[in-house]
């Protein structure tokens, strides 16, 4: 089962409160959809995004596919290791994988809306 | 919408499921998208071999004293002067000279010829071959548990030849036909051709030779090899593929396929006239390079900032290690070139096609 100390997005994002920030990525369903990543384009520091917004996008052999904030919010960190080595999004997406922080506008609204990872699974297994 | 109850099957799909393939819908087929790494298969296939279970394709017999005659017309290649166990790629073309398909045919008797054409495009072929062949009999096997299993790279002779008890004289030249005996399996037709670009063969099972055949090839070293693959490799070597590089509003001399053609001039056969009638192509078909993002068709293509086309299609590069494309480009474009997509720009580089040297007629 898929960690349940996060949050997850219908688009496949992920959102884990860390104190009053939340750190976001992608699951490894988003992953294992795309195939192997060669790519990633990444937000600068200091954006504000609103919450279903694309803040970037990742690539595969295959495919290309846009990233959508789970919740809305500034910009403080991105995964800029990434950019150069994917290996951890690849194999790691819910940890060393993981792509940006944001300080949120409305943390307890936007997260509440969004899944647990019960519901989730349900989401993924669906479909399938 | 589809499910994966109805999908069809190859008579490989348990050995897919074995091999831990992750099977998805194509052209109706529930087909191997890869076997856990696109992009290793795909060095496979340029290093040793890889092999391909392509059943999914269409496959029509045409048989009967006229059968070369009206293939000659309703095609747009020459049929009538085929040599036996030979085969040839050709084009079905409309009235207007559009691509319908591409195809290749196989002459293995007198009076008898195999053909191949892309699974999607399957029962709108053969609503057209029917349509202009009306007196030979058309028989269509795709479903009958046959199928074609595609063994390509430097390793691809002599893994087959060492099945064949070591016979090592079979398709000495590209596009040759022939027939191997396989120990414990009986008579199977192979032919010397390909969508890879390397040195490679199609084998042409019968049902009750598809499931040994992939086993026996896979304990003689071939690397199982899924469409995610096949897409790369053919991009490298330049290979249209329909519904990119051609479709109907394409016709066969801008996208450099005028040998699918041979005789325009003079032959007689469907589009023909239309192909004679037709201007000089304003546009042609380029390769390109990027360096990090991947051009995707339907990207705009960019010179000096005006449109100028569009690309056809995209894939990270297993053997140049970059992204390649191929776009659609109009003839006096001048000025760097950039692919552009939903607000996003990045610069691309025009390079000569195929991007991996062909190695099939070695």
């Amino acid at each position: 089962m898929r960690p349940n100390d996060r949050k997850y997005a219908d688009s496949h994002e992920w959102a884990k409160q860390e104190g009053d920030l939340v750190l976001i990525g992608i699951t490894d369903f988003a992953v294992e959809q795309l195939g192997e990543l060669v790519f990633l384009d990444l937000p600068a520091v200091g954006r504000k995004l609103a919450k279903g917004e694309s803040f970037g996008e990742v690539e595969s052999v295959k495919a290309v596919s846009d990233l959508y904030a789970p919740l809305g919010g500034e910009v403080v960190a991105v995964n800029a290791p990434l950019a150069d080595e994917l290996d951890p999004l690849q194999n790691d997406p819910f940890a060393g994988g993981w792509l940006l922080k944001i300080r949120p506008t409305d943390a307890s609204a936007e997260l509440g809306a969004l899944h647990d990872a019960e519901s989730y699974e349900k989401q993924v297994a669906a479909a399938h | 919408m589809s499910s994966p109850a109805t999908l069809l099957r190859t008579a490989l799909h348990a050995a897919h499921q074995a091999a831990g393939a992750k099977l998805v819908p194509f052209a109706g087929w529930d087909m191997p998208l890869d076997y856990g790494s696109i992009l290793t298969e795909a060095r496979a296939v340029r290093t040793s071999a890889g092999l391909f279970d392509v059943s999914h394709m269409a496959r029509v017999w045409f048989r009967g004293p006229r059968a070369a005659a009206e293939l000659d017309h309703a095609l747009g290649g020459a049929i009538v002067d085929l040599p036996m166990d030979r085969a040839r790629y050709t084009l079905l073309l409309d009235e207007r000279g559009g691509i319908l398909d591409d195809l290749i045919v196989y002459r293995t008797g007198e009076e008898e010829f195999f053909t191949v054409l892309n699974a999607s495009n399957r029962q709108a072929d053969l609503a057209a071959l029917r349509a202009r062949i009306a007196h030979s009999p058309v028989e269509d096997v795709t479903e009958d548990g046959s199928g074609i299993l595609a063994l390509q790279g430097p390793h691809s002779r002599a893994q087959l030849a060492a099945l064949a008890g070591g016979r090592a004289d079979f398709c000495s030249g590209f596009l040759d036909l022939a027939e191997l005996t396989i120990s414990g399996l009986g008579r199977l037709r192979v032919a010397r051709t390909g969508y890879t670009g390397e040195h490679g063969y199609e084998l042409f099972p019968g049902p009750g030779q598809m499931e040994p055949l992939w086993q026996r090839l896979v304990e003689a070293g071939a690397v199982p090899v899924g469409l995610g693959a096949r897409d790369v490799l053919r991009l490298e070597a330049g290979l249209p593929l329909y519904g990119h590089e051609i479709d109907q509003a394409v016709n066969p001399f801008e996208a450099g396929l005028r040998f699918g053609v041979k005789g325009w001039k003079t032959r007689e056969f469907v589009g023909a006239e239309a192909l004679r009638a037709a201007p000089a192509p304003e546009r042609e078909l380029i390769g390109l390079t990027a360096e990090k993002r991947v051009p995707r068709q339907g990207y705009e293509l960019l010179g000096a900032g005006e449109p100028v086309g569009s690309v056809c299609s995209g894939v990270w590069s297993a053997t140049l290690e970059r992204p390649i494309a191929t776009a659609w480009c109009r003839k006096d474009t001048s000025g760097p070139l950039t692919v552009r997509t939903r607000g996003k720009e990045f610069a691309v580089k025009a390079v000569p096609l195929p991007f991996v040297p062909h190695r099939s007629r070695d």
